[in-house]
């Protein structure tokens, strides 16, 4: 009989009890493995931001516009890899309050400074060649069934064509896929030339420029070149790094990693209570068994592995369980809604998991286990 | 009657015998208490922008945009388009006789957020001088209104709690273009509390947005009354406008966190699992301590509809204790809190979390669920419990 054979009887032997602490600790843990995989995929924008780019924005406001002609000039700054120009088109497919991510862009310079879009080269040829093309991500594409080939009407609830109409006529070249799984592939890219041509306002304006510089180590030296060039003009810039100006704009909405930090800690509050509880009970119900343990010449600190062990294998399992229902869970949200950024289990979610797993079974069974190493076998059995 | 009386009894028996299962009971109570303040958070905090944005509508003020624009920030207004709506029925006549509206721009500035220090969006809105009398309970509660022609601008009240550099006095550097700030408004706590004022002719040269403006506010004679603007509109072939009270605008927009309402549901009920099953927990392990108890009182002639309604009466206690626990401290600690969030217009809405009786009222159900079905079967158990069986296993 071995020490493993002890702590799995103990375990088990009120199959209820087992069953109600194991699943609140796994209740615990899917909210913990779901909100966590959330949390990096809403800070991907900003660990997945390459660090030779930089964005150039109107020094107002990112939403004020900046002349066409500033990309030439650009261009021509030391250090600049390459330069492209975007602006936001307010884009929506047939339903207006579903909005797309949608930008009007130059495209080779585009697939220049952007990587993480990755067409093939036909398909990336038929963009470029194509005035009324446009390429969409996959997930993009997933939500609203396009194809490679189709022609679709997008709406714009900002600008208008020549002609009064909000809708411009689009053909499908490209469905393009991320560079890794984290990248997040809801936009959708068309023609500046076609925009411009067509636009009823606005023309030879564009919203803000991306650009690579030829090596990090530039950089800084790159955002002093192009915004002291346009210093006291009427558009004067402020050019950040990438990395920068992505944790800016979410940071707009809020503080939300304070919001799901609070969420797991109140989740693993709530079952420190319950199950360290439980542990505590069940140890005090087998005071008799401990004493007479001892009695036959059981170590305290044998007993005290023990219990420590009943209360890790606990944690262990249920935490294992929950986390496996989070892998599901964001598996299942990622398929079923391509609109939310891809959810991923990373392997750095897991360690953690663990590590809390470790630390819960730690926490539930040192009392009870402290309580067994010092109980004395006289007292214990004089209040049976 | 003697059925109630036992069961009564019994649930005061049970009740006051608490304290000797202290722990088990605490931890029930805590379980319930954190999943109810989860709920209330989340709650109040949609309820408080939804407010914010409810109040900020007024009924007899109709608001136009360009047709499928959805917000004021995506509009754009030819003078033309405004000259002809100011004509159309149904629009109210000032005092000497001129159609009752003001056009408006709205454009999108960086302010620094105090709590984090990063930079944000908020908006700057030129207003006609006439658009101030346009709002309810507005007035300059410190300073002056601004000047038409002069680069000066007034502060939302709220403005000044979360953003930093607008006060009174001080110079603000738009790009290239600098404003005094010379007065602060208040419009009773509403969304415009979160803005900029400034002259609309005056932002249209400064921010070279040449005749046009953005969207148009008119009195309406009959509140709620569209039909003659939305008539004149579509008699005019040039135009795509949309029509709308403004308190349908910001109804609208005040949905903008109704995921929030949805996501917070979603983690109280799965956390309410956990919490139910700490439930069930604390009170199977009551049944099991009081088995002697119950089997002493069926065997005195108690009936086991009391030993049932006992255990469940305890379990609600519980629960309800957790609840209102759990509802007090998202009270301190939530409630009244300011902050903001990028709102439809993708500018910064100013609002405070509030908890209303109702959500209050949301809280205590689901804490109430929990106690009715954590108390449930465990009470089940105490009332089939057979005397002998529980008197044997409880010596």
């Amino acid at each position: 009989m071995t020490d493993f054979y002890i702590v799995w009887k103990n375990l088990t032997r009120k199959p209820l009890r087992l069953f109600l602490t194991l699943f609140a600790t796994f209740i615990a843990f899917t909210i913990y493995g779901t909100i966590t995989a959330f949390q990096v995929a809403w800070d991907s924008g900003v660990n997945l931001a390459a660090d030779d780019r930089l964005v150039t924005v109107n020094k107002i406001n990112f939403t004020q516009p900046l002349p066409v002609s500033y990309v030439n000039k650009v261009r021509a700054v030391k250090g600049v890899a390459a330069v492209t120009q975007m602006n936001w088109f307010g884009g929506y497919f047939q339903d207006p309050r579903k909005q797309l991510v949608m930008m009007a862009v130059d495209a080779p310079s585009f697939l220049e400074v952007y990587d993480q879009v990755v067409l093939t080269p036909k398909e990336q040829e038929a963009w470029i060649q194509d005035r009324q093309g446009l390429i969409a991500g996959e997930a993009v594409a997933r939500t609203y069934g396009w194809k490679v080939g189709d022609h679709i009407p997008v709406n714009s609830n900002i600008f208008s064509q020549k002609d009064g109409r909000t809708a411009w006529d689009f053909t499908i070249d490209g469905i393009f896929k991320g560079k890794t799984p984290q990248t997040d592939t809801n936009s959708v890219y068309f023609h500046y030339k076609y925009f411009n041509e067509t636009k009823s306002f606005g023309k030879d304006y564009i919203g803000f420029l991306g650009i690579r510089t030829t090596d990090p180590k530039l950089n800084e030296q790159v955002i002093k070149t192009v915004d002291d060039m346009f210093a006291n003009t009427p558009f004067e810039t402020q050019t950040v790094p990438e990395k920068v100006f992505n944790k800016g704009f979410i940071e707009q909405i809020g503080n939300i990693r304070l919001i799901l930090t609070s969420v797991v800690g109140a989740a693993f509050f709530i079952i420190l209570v319950i199950v360290g509880n439980s542990m505590v009970l069940a140890i005090r119900e087998r005071t008799g068994e401990i004493a007479v343990m001892k009695t036959l010449g059981f170590q305290s600190g044998r007993l005290f592995r023990m219990i420590l062990s009943e209360s890790m294998m606990l944690a262990l399992l249920g935490g294992g369980l929950g986390l496996s229902a989070a892998t599901g869970l964001t598996w299942l949200i990622t398929s079923k809604m391509p609109q939310m950024p891809p959810l991923l289990m990373t392997h750095s979610i897991v360690l953690q998991s663990l590590g809390f797993m470790l630390a819960m079974g730690l926490l539930t069974g040192i009392i009870p286990a402290v309580n067994a190493l010092r109980l004395n076998i006289i007292t214990a059995f004089s209040r049976q | 009657m003697k059925l109630l009386s036992q069961i009564w009894v019994v649930i005061v028996m049970n009740i006051r015998s608490l304290p000797q299962r202290l722990w088990m009971s605490l931890a029930a109570i805590l379980a319930v208490t954190v999943v109810v303040a989860v709920l209330l958070s989340f709650l109040s905090m949609a309820n408080g922008f939804a407010k914010t944005l409810e109040g900020t509508g007024s009924n007899d003020i109709a608001i136009v945009t360009r047709g499928g624009s959805q917000s004021e920030l995506n509009s754009v207004l030819s003078r033309h388009a405004v000259n002809a709506v100011s004509v159309a029925p149904g629009v109210a006549k000032t005092a000497d006789g001129q159609p009752y509206y003001s056009a408006e721009l709205y454009v999108v500035v960086n302010a620094i957020k105090k709590s984090s220090g990063t930079k944000v969006n908020i908006p700057l809105r030129g207003i006609d001088p006439i658009g101030f009398t346009l709002r309810d309970h507005v007035k300059i509660t410190a300073g002056r209104m601004f000047q038409p022609g002069k680069n000066e601008i007034i502060v939302g009240q709220k403005v000044l709690g979360q953003f930093s550099g607008f006060e009174l006095g001080k110079e603000v550097k738009f790009g290239k273009s600098r404003w005094t700030v010379v007065g602060i408004f208040s419009t009773g706590g509403t969304a415009f509390e979160s803005e900029l004022w400034a002259d609309a002719r005056t932002v249209q040269s400064q921010f070279r947005r040449g005749d046009s403006y953005q969207t148009m506010r008119i009195k309406l004679t009959t509140p709620g009354d569209l039909s003659g603007i939305e008539k004149a509109i579509k008699a005019d072939p040039t135009l795509n406008l949309d029509v709308k009270t403004e308190a349908q605008y910001f109804a609208e927009q005040g949905q903008a966190l109704k995921n929030i309402v949805r996501v917070g549901w979603a983690i109280s009920i799965v956390m309410s699992l956990g919490a139910l099953a700490g439930a069930l927990n604390t009170m199977f392990t009551s049944v099991a301590s009081r088995s002697k108890e119950i089997a002493t009182l069926r065997a005195i002639g108690f009936s086991n509809v009391s030993a049932f309604f006992g255990t469940l009466a305890e379990s609600v206690v519980l629960s309800v204790l957790g609840g209102l626990v759990g509802a007090l401290m998202s009270y301190l600690f939530m409630d009244g809190m300011t902050t903001s969030t990028l709102g439809a217009s993708f500018t910064q809405v100013i609002f405070t979390f509030e908890l209303s009786p109702a959500l209050f009222e949301k809280g205590i159900i689901l804490a109430l669920l929990i106690g009715v079905i954590g108390g449930f079967f465990p009470a089940w158990r105490a009332a089939r419990l057979p005397v002998v069986v529980a008197f044997r296993n409880a010596s």
